[in-house]
């Protein structure tokens, strides 16, 4: 597939965008946690993030990429995990008896951009080798990139309905088959779904809502300092990106190596069956349906006491992301004020 | 025009400089009424740009997506097999400037586009076939007439600066609007002058300080300021930083901070005051009015009302008395059930259906709305990308030598959609002439129910109250249930009844919406007794009323519902709304046999009777 780099005027030498060091964001605690702990364990299933205007949800997310890790994948076009599930090229590569050649690929932050046409999401005909060559080759989408990737919706609620349904369609069964103009194949798309939203400009569809694994709330900072502190960080960025990043580099290195000894450590740790029962307590209590919210409250808890370097969970892992993993799953009643069910999740959290 | 000889807007004027002297200054959004010279002024200041080499690029209302990121260039495509890529207006603006004429008026998915790209700053293209990622830093200039439409505050806050031009300054207040003026150097400096002015300034900012204490004041500014995005702090700080470069000043003092907060709060504040404020306010308003309608007595009430039934002009004051006891005071109900246990079985036969085809059926025949994917069948515009993916394949045998051959069984066309959603608009009575309280509660509980019901974000809400001397929008078009139970959540109500200014509202919000999407369908309820007793020209009120009526008729797509809130069970009855409906030719239901459960329903018998969802264009 060709991706055109058609960079004109740019300010920047090197091709890729100067980002914001994750790091020097200041506060946005809970936000920042969420979206490590996906890093950690990518099953937990991504983060939705909810907040008004200005409040740094795209600068955080676009800034995880400097932070993500290194995996092993096959060399095709669709990050196949070396113990499969695998693309038809590398099926068809298995069935001929060939070896699959096996890479090391720093995982990426994979953007879906609101006005996106179908034919890009799943894929379609490669043009140009059709032509050139008579073949019908498969020209990927933003699916296989994203696969085994965040992929990263700025204001999720304004997606298309069409695309949100591609999106569910292929987040449920964690392959992407396309059949269009006489093109057949099948390729895995398995991706930590990231979104951003401000509720005040519309609802998320329920279904959709459910596919995220972690939900945060971000507000702006009132306390004074703090904000100074971000407008100072900001201006010194501002001023001289390059001189700020390199500053920022050894807490951006020390956090990263961070999260890989978590996920070493998420390997060893043991479940006791006392973590579970405290973990079906609250969703039993608070009336939750269907088994996500435990699966997902269990991964987290876990990811959790690995970044704290303990090889098991303790009350306090499900206390911290409890909130994390139950805001969007809580059943509000239309009328119902928010606060009076986070009241109740920390009144069943207390007595846990 | 020369950019210099605009006198009268020294604010706008220094905006768009200090935006040319620093791009980090975020853009500017000017807001005001027709005819205060902003399109001019932007035209002007295009000649100072011109002289920087900075691209000034304007997006036209019907500029399309593919116009706007860029897209396939049709032509040389087909000529030579390959797809090629023609920028777009994004992409030209890139360094520079981008100017959106009247940008309330734009369909928010355009919009949507800009302001991601911009904030990204990096254009990226994922469409027919084509990925594309382009760097991108552009400034938006943007103008608003106010009138017209909202911008919602998500997109205001993206703005660096907002001016407000208005068409009458007063003389005092312009003085302190800002110390330095150029309208001052205007007299004795040239265009020229001015354009070496900003060049200086431009070398200038490289090294202009910001001390720790002015940093500090930045913030603590913007919080007492009370807005909350921490766009304005860092907005604040470049800009004063450029204003301290266009006074020739090494570092940004308390005062330059000072004036330049006006530019970046003034749209990031919040106007819809909280509770207590707005209550306070009305309060005083009212107090006028109080004493008079103290004295009024249960005994009067019958009496007054059976005079005012015999005469067809209503005075204002006999009607105001019939339910002295909610109107007196300030009465703010709480939101009311989404969903009544108790289900009220809806009878159609209820509505009269007096109209004959004065609807138009939604014609879905242009260019607008969304490619979603291609199809066999013949539309108005062939999918280049699909057509090219069909005859792909068979060029070698076909024989191509230097272009592609495409046969007519290759072309494939687009199947577009637009999103059609219902817009249900709320226009309620808020005064204290009925049982006003449980009709509020069940108008907020039904537009709950009906955000909560269209999770596939089609339908949008409005709510517009009309009591006392004004007709106001509670609630602007949304889908968002958390805005409306924002909003929702207090309204006040009590005072006269100015249903000639509420109608008039009422279309004029429709008809605004009509120029934004001429294809929208509209539901309109008038929820009120129909006893109107506010003039707004001094002639008597129904015939203003039916002036208003006949507006209203000529809508488009657009659906009318006379709800009746008169207790018809009283001894005498105006029915007033049903002459009301008479008037508007609408369909017309009593309140009493209406249940928040069956407004909803109502809405959705509406929906079904004509397409519903997702109408296709071709």
């Amino acid at each position: 597939m060709q991706i055109i780099n058609y960079y004109i005027n740019r300010q920047n030498e090197g091709g890729a965008l100067l980002i914001f060091p994750f790091t020097a964001i200041v506060n946005q605690e809970e936000m920042k946690l969420s979206l490590i702990l996906n890093v950690i364990d990518p099953s937990i299933g991504g983060v939705l993030i909810m907040g008004e205007k200005g409040t740094a949800k795209s600068t955080t997310v676009r800034a995880l990429a400097d932070l993500l890790p290194e995996m092993d994948t096959v060399n095709c076009r669709f990050n196949c995990a070396p113990q499969g599930p695998f693309c038809t090229d590398c099926l068809e590569k298995i069935q001929k008896g060939e070896n699959l050649e096996i890479i090391n690929k720093k995982m990426r932050v994979v953007e879906l951009p609101l006005g996106i046409t179908e034919d890009r999401v799943v894929g379609s005909l490669d043009i140009e080798e059709a032509i050139k060559k008579g073949e019908k080759r498969f020209s990927p989408g933003i699916l296989a990139e994203a696969n085994r990737n965040f992929l990263y919706v700025d204001e999720v609620n304004l997606l298309e309905d069409h695309i949100v349904d591609l999106l569910l369609d292929s987040a449920a069964m964690g392959i992407n088959v396309v059949e269009r103009e006489g093109v057949s194949f099948v390729h895995p798309a398995r991706f930590i779904l990231v979104g951003t939203m401000n509720p005040e400009e519309g609802e998320l569809r329920p279904q959709l809502l459910d596919r995220f694994g972690l939900c945060v709330e971000v507000y702006s900072i009132k306390d004074k300092l703090l904000r100074v502190e971000i407008l100072r960080r900001k201006a010194e960025y501002d001023r001289d990106p390059r001189s700020f990043i390199e500053k920022w580099l050894p807490e951006q290195r020390q956090l990263a190596q961070k999260i890989m000894r978590a996920k070493e450590t998420l390997k060893k740790i043991e479940i006791d069956d006392d973590i579970i029962s405290k973990i079906v307590d609250i969703t039993a209590e608070l009336n939750l349906d269907g088994h996500r919210a435990d699966i997902v409250m269990l991964k987290a808890a876990k990811a959790h006491a690995a970044l704290n370097e303990r090889d098991r969970i303790t009350t306090e892992d499900i206390r911290k992301v409890a909130p994390l993993c139950l805001r969007h799953r809580l059943k509000r009643l239309p009328f119902e004020d928010i606060s009076q069910e986070s009241e109740r999740l920390k009144e069943v959290l207390s007595r846990i | 025009m020369d950019f210099l000889e605009f006198v009268d807007h020294e604010k706008a004027k220094l905006a768009l400089i200090l935006n040319l002297i620093e791009p980090k200054c975020g853009g500017l959004l000017l807001i005001g009424p027709k005819g205060t010279g902003k399109s001019t002024l932007l035209k002007a200041f295009k000649s100072i740009v011109k002289a920087f080499h900075v691209p000034f690029i304007e997006l036209p209302l019907n500029a399309t997506e593919e116009a706007l990121l860029g897209g396939i260039d049709i032509e040389k495509s087909v000529k030579d097999g390959k797809k090629i890529f023609q920028r777009g207006i994004i992409s030209r603006a890139n360094n520079g400037f981008l100017v959106i004429e009247d940008i309330n008026l734009f369909p928010l998915q355009l919009l949507s586009l800009v302001f991601e790209a911009q904030s990204r700053s990096e254009i990226v293209i994922e469409r027919e076939g084509f990925a594309l990622r382009e760097l991108s830093s552009f400034q938006i200039l943007a103008t608003m007439n106010s009138e017209e439409g909202e911008l919602s505050s998500h997109f205001l806050d993206r703005f660096g600066l907002c001016v407000a031009m208005n068409t009458i300054i007063d003389k005092d207040l312009r003085e302190d609007i800002i110390k330095v003026n150029i309208r001052r150097d205007s007299k004795n400096i040239s265009q020229e002058e001015l354009i070496q002015k900003i060049r200086k300034s431009k070398e200038i900012i490289k090294s202009v300080k910001v001390s720790d204490y002015v940093q500090n004041l930045i913030s603590e500014q913007i919080l007492k300021e009370a807005v909350e995005s921490h766009r304005a702090d860092i907005f604040l700080y470049h800009t004063s930083r450029a204003y301290a470069a266009f006074l020739s000043e090494g570092t940004v003092r308390e005062q330059h901070i000072k004036d330049m907060i006006p530019f970046v709060t003034f749209h990031r504040k919040r106007y819809i005051l909280p509770q207590e404020e707005r209550e306070q306010n009305e309060r005083h308003e009212d107090k006028s009015g109080e004493n008079k309608e103290e004295n009024f007595e249960n005994s009067k009430r019958n009496e007054n009302r059976g005079k005012s039934h015999e005469s067809s002009n209503f005075s204002t004051d006999n009607i105001e008395s019939q339910e002295f006891q909610t109107f007196k005071r300030q009465e703010v109900f709480s939101i009311g059930q989404a969903f009544k246990v108790k289900r009220f079985f809806f009878k159609r036969d209820r509505i009269k259906r007096q109209k004959s085809g004065s609807r138009t059926k939604t014609k879905t025949k242009g260019r607008g709305g969304r490619y979603i994917r291609s199809i066999f069948s013949k539309t108005p515009e062939i999918a280049l990308d699909a057509t090219l993916r069909a005859a792909a394949p068979f060029q070698k045998i076909r024989g191509r030598k230097d272009r592609v051959v495409i046969l007519e069984e290759d072309l494939r066309y687009k199947e577009k959609e637009r999103k059609m959603g219902l817009n249900v608009i709320f226009l309620v009575d808020g005064s204290g002439s009925m049982g006003v309280r449980q009709r509020m509660i069940e108008v907020k509980g039904a537009i709950l129910s009906l955000l909560i019901d269209s999770y596939h974000k089609r339908d949008r809400v409005a709510m517009i109250v009309f009591r006392k001397d004004k007709a106001e929008t509670v609630l602007p078009l949304t889908s968002s249930v958390e805005l409306a139970m924002k909003r929702l959540r207090e309204i006040p109500t009590g005072g006269k009844t100015p249903l000639t200014k509420g109608l008039f509202e009422a279309f004029k919000f429709i008809r605004r919406l009509k120029l934004k999407e001429p294809h929208a369908r509209f539901l309109l309820f008038i929820l009120t007794d129909g006893k109107a007793n506010v003039s707004i020209s001094g002639k008597p009120i129904f015939e203003e009323i039916k002036m208003v009526c006949n507006f209203l008729r000529q809508l488009t797509l657009t659906d009318i519902v006379v709800i009746d809130t008169e207790k018809k069970t009283n001894i005498i009855k105006m029915d007033l709304a049903l002459r009301l409906a008479r008037m508007l030719n609408s369909d017309y239901v009593l309140m009493d046999e209406l249940k928040t459960d069956s407004i909803t329903k109502l809405v959705n018998l509406y929906k079904n009777s004509q397409e519903s969802g997702h109408i296709n264009i071709n």
